[in-house]
């Protein structure tokens, strides 16, 4: 039989959230529930040192609380007196952390392994990051809109001037008809003198 | 015929609503649910109402009047008013000047943001994790995952106004995109704005609406609804109370700037610009009180999220020390628990004394913020805790961009109509050409707010750059309409726009209330950086992961002086550069005038 402490070199602590994680279904710990957590480390043992020699009597569970937490160790199957090291221990919870939370259905927060820091998932890296589409996007349609305005006010511009162009040729045509009578026929005489407006005579006073 | 050739808008429905969207701006979102919390909710509206009748709406009554009437720009309205005033005009449009270059970045990173929201999950709802994937980065632990969005990786803030660092790439691609925009809105000239701002003036009301149906309805919001309703008459008796009520409503109403005079000099002559007047300053200030309501829902949300955050962080701790089932500690018998452990245990109660929080859910309530932290990192964190966080973080981030965008169009308009006056530019330049280069150049100025310590440099000109001297101008401009160019002048040409005189509550109130207001206003200021040492900031500390007080350096200081000297100096130096010139002409006539005798 053998005996360790707790806080001892190769033990790990343990604690379960059930409640936490599963509300209104969560399960009851109790003794069978302690036999599948040591099953599935003994599980863990073997997947990482490939021996199949790992049982579920290699795992020790003991000081268990109300809260859900225990100490475990791990007995080397070939020498029941000696332990695993802490090292071999974590990177076999470490490799198959994934299978322990399922069989409990728990996750890295709720059915935690003080010591034994959980891999974070990293998060997914697109190959373009998706600001960058969005602001492509933007950036086309913002681009368009100003092109689109300049050349309709350009355009809009070459049609006035147009217009423009066109009236003053009209008003040319105008002028050469100035109230009816012909520029050419004005050019032409001097003037035509009435004899009503011209006191020639009169222009000194008598005596 | 001058009058003819001026372009005008294509109904007056859009000059109300160009001035709605104009001041109605992110001021209202952020500025003032902060004043209402630290002067003593509900109560803070007693001020502010009492300074928007015999402050706000008289000096908006007044702009909106010199514009209609002059029918030009700030600078051209101004020296046609008096020759000597022509340097009022000048002042604002500096100030305009200013205003344009710094607040288009606050667009860029609204822009920055909503980009980031079609993400799966929002990038600061998470934070990233260090290299070797088991720990989170450290920074990001000690403050929070949306302060670190906020200072890492939107603006990769340096630690203090002297490490200057290079240019943000993202930052700067942004605050491209914003200037395109406005210059997209405004190229075909002020007066064609008015089909945007049928759209810049109205969605912040839809988005505002929605978020008022859903913040009233998440958990909590009652709280901060609560806190924000009790008024607490005592702080009515601090006279910081009544400076910031009428100080923000100056500020809100976008005064001094130009742009109101601007908008104005494109309408009809007979337009009714006094019903128009009250409309939009009641308008304004309707949206204020609106956006507390919605800011305080969501403030509610917050702090009983994060008082229960606390609440179960110390229940967890107490749980996991003394492996206690895990439902034996409630929330309303944790205080009872801890006295009973601490009895209990005391020794192991010690190791753990030191991380139990006290939780308080008025501490949370009273953390107080304005500004870019009240719109980018308190907002974030409400809403990366809402449901369908994604589509709240569009609908927010497209609301800011609206309300920043509209009063970007008056800021532009402000310097763009006075440019759009002068004959000589108007020659040589087309239209679209003078606008561009405008944009050019603000925007390439405006990339020195995108480097590392651009943020600092942004406070600098938030702070200084159109505060003291907006108020120095609006002081200018109301004694000169009083009192230099003639009330009953002014009266007159009111009538003969909109058919009767102003009541005497106008008359009142423009030549005693008003200035008497203002230049309270500025002795208190005065007084109050001339008594506050040297100005400080908030620098952020990467190793801390919190913001720490700092100095300006000499040559910060230097600017500020710099940005308030440049705008205020031209009223007095036009002044001086007529009477010279005046002077000048006198004495050539007289020469004349003996040489010909």
């Amino acid at each position: 039989m053998v005996t360790y402490e707790t806080d001892g070199q190769d033990a790990y602590k343990v604690r379960l959230s059930i409640k936490t994680a599963l509300g209104a279904n969560a399960y009851e710990w109790n003794e069978s529930e302690q036999f599948l957590f040591r099953a599935t480390l003994a599980f863990a043992m073997r997947k990482y040192t490939g021996q199949e020699t790992f049982n579920v009597s290699s795992v020790i569970v003991c000081d268990e609380t109300p809260r859900v937490s225990f100490w475990f160790v791990v007995t080397n199957p070939n020498n029941t007196a000696t332990l695993i090291p802490k090292n071999a221990v974590e990177e076999a919870v470490r490799l198959s952390r994934n299978r322990i939370n399922s069989a409990f259905l728990l996750s890295d927060k709720t059915l935690q392994f003080l010591g034994i820091p959980p891999t974070l998932a990293p998060p997914s890296q697109p190959s373009l990051p998706v600001w960058l589409i969005v602001f492509g996007v933007v950036m086309g349609i913002v681009t368009t809109g100003i092109l689109a305005l300049i050349i309709i006010g350009f355009i809009q511009r070459k049609k006035k001037e147009k217009t423009i162009e066109d009236e003053d040729e009209e008003e040319k045509q105008e002028r050469i008809m100035e109230n009816g009578i012909s520029c050419e026929t004005l050019e032409g005489k001097d003037g035509v003198n009435n004899g009503a407006y011209s006191h020639d005579e009169d222009r000194l006073t008598q005596l | 015929m001058v009058e003819d050739s001026r372009p005008s808008w294509e109904n007056p429905m859009q000059f109300v609503l160009a001035c709605v969207s104009y001041a109605v701006g992110l001021g209202n979102v952020w500025r003032f649910p902060y004043l209402c919390q630290m002067h003593g909710g509900g109560g803070f509206l007693i001020p502010y109402l009492i300074m928007l009748v015999v402050e706000g709406l008289p000096l908006f009554y007044l702009e909106l009047a010199i514009g209609q009437h002059m029918r030009q720009g700030s600078i051209g309205a101004w020296s046609a008013i008096n020759p000597y005033m022509g340097g009022v005009g000048i002042a604002s449009v500096v100030v305009s000047i200013f205003l344009t270059i710094y607040y288009n970045v606050i667009n860029a990173w609204a822009f920055w943001y909503l980009f980031h929201s079609f993400q799966g999950t929002l990038p600061w709802a998470e934070c990233p994790l260090s290299s070797n994937l088991t720990t989170y980065v450290p920074e990001c632990e000690k403050s929070s995952s949306t302060d670190y969005f906020w200072y890492r990786e939107t603006l990769n803030i340096s630690s203090s106004i002297e490490d200057h660092g290079g240019i943000q790439m993202g930052q700067a691609l942004c605050l491209v995109l914003s200037w395109m925009v406005v210059y997209l809105c405004v190229l075909r000239g002020t007066e064609a704005t008015g089909k945007v701002v049928y759209f810049t003036a109205t969605f912040p009301y839809l988005v505002m609406i929605i978020y008022l149906i859903r913040g009233v309805t998440l958990h909590g919001a009652l709280n901060g609804l609560k806190y924000m309703f009790t008024p607490k008459l005592s702080d009515l008796a601090d006279p910081k109370a009544w400076i910031d009520a009428a100080t923000q409503i100056l500020f809100s109403l976008g005064l001094g700037c130009g742009s109101l005079i601007a908008f104005a000099s494109y309408n009809h002559h007979n337009n009714n610009f006094e019903k128009q007047a009250i409309v939009v300053s009641l308008i304004n200030s309707a949206t204020s009180i609106f956006a507390s309501l919605v800011t305080f829902s969501i403030y509610g949300f917050k702090a009983t999220f994060n008082y229960e955050s606390c609440l179960d962080r110390t229940q967890l701790l107490l749980i996991n020390t003394f492996d206690l089932t895990e439902d034996s500690i409630k929330p309303d018998n944790l205080d009872d628990w801890i006295s009973h452990l601490n009895a209990s245990f005391p020794d192991k109660f010690a190791t753990i004394s030191s991380q139990i929080e006290g939780c308080d859910l008025e501490s949370e309530l009273d953390t107080a913020v304005e500004g870019t932290g009240l719109a980018f990192i308190v907002y974030s964190e409400a809403i990366k805790n809402m449901g369908l966080s994604q589509l709240w973080s569009v609908l927010y981030f497209s609301m800011l961009l609206m309300l920043g965008i509209g009063s970007m169009l008056g800021n532009v308009a402000a310097i763009i109509t006075p440019l759009r006056d002068s004959a000589f530019l108007t020659r040589h330049f087309r239209k679209e050409t003078l606008i561009g280069m405008m944009c050019l150049f603000c925007c390439l100025v405006g990339l020195s707010f995108t480097t590392r310590s651009g943020n600092y440099w942004f406070t600098i000109f938030n702070d200084y750059a159109a505060t003291f001297s907006l108020l120095f101008i609006v002081l200018i401009e109301i004694i000169t309409i009083c009192y230099v160019y003639g009330l009953k002048k002014f009266e007159k040409d009111i009538e003969l726009m909109i058919g009767h005189r102003p009541h005497w509550y106008w008359k009142i109130t423009w030549s005693v209330v008003s200035p008497v207001l203002i230049i309270g206003l500025f002795i208190f200021y005065t007084a109050d950086y001339i008594m506050g040492g040297t100005p400080t900031y908030q620098a952020w500390d990467s190793n801390l992961g919190k913001t720490v007080t700092k100095e300006y350096p000499p040559y910060a200081q230097a600017v500020i002086g710099l940005l308030l000297v440049t705008s205020m100096i031209c009223v007095p130096l036009v002044a001086l550069i007529t009477f010279i010139k005046k002077k000048k002409e006198q004495a050539k006539e007289s020469k004349i005038i003996t040489t010909a005798t």
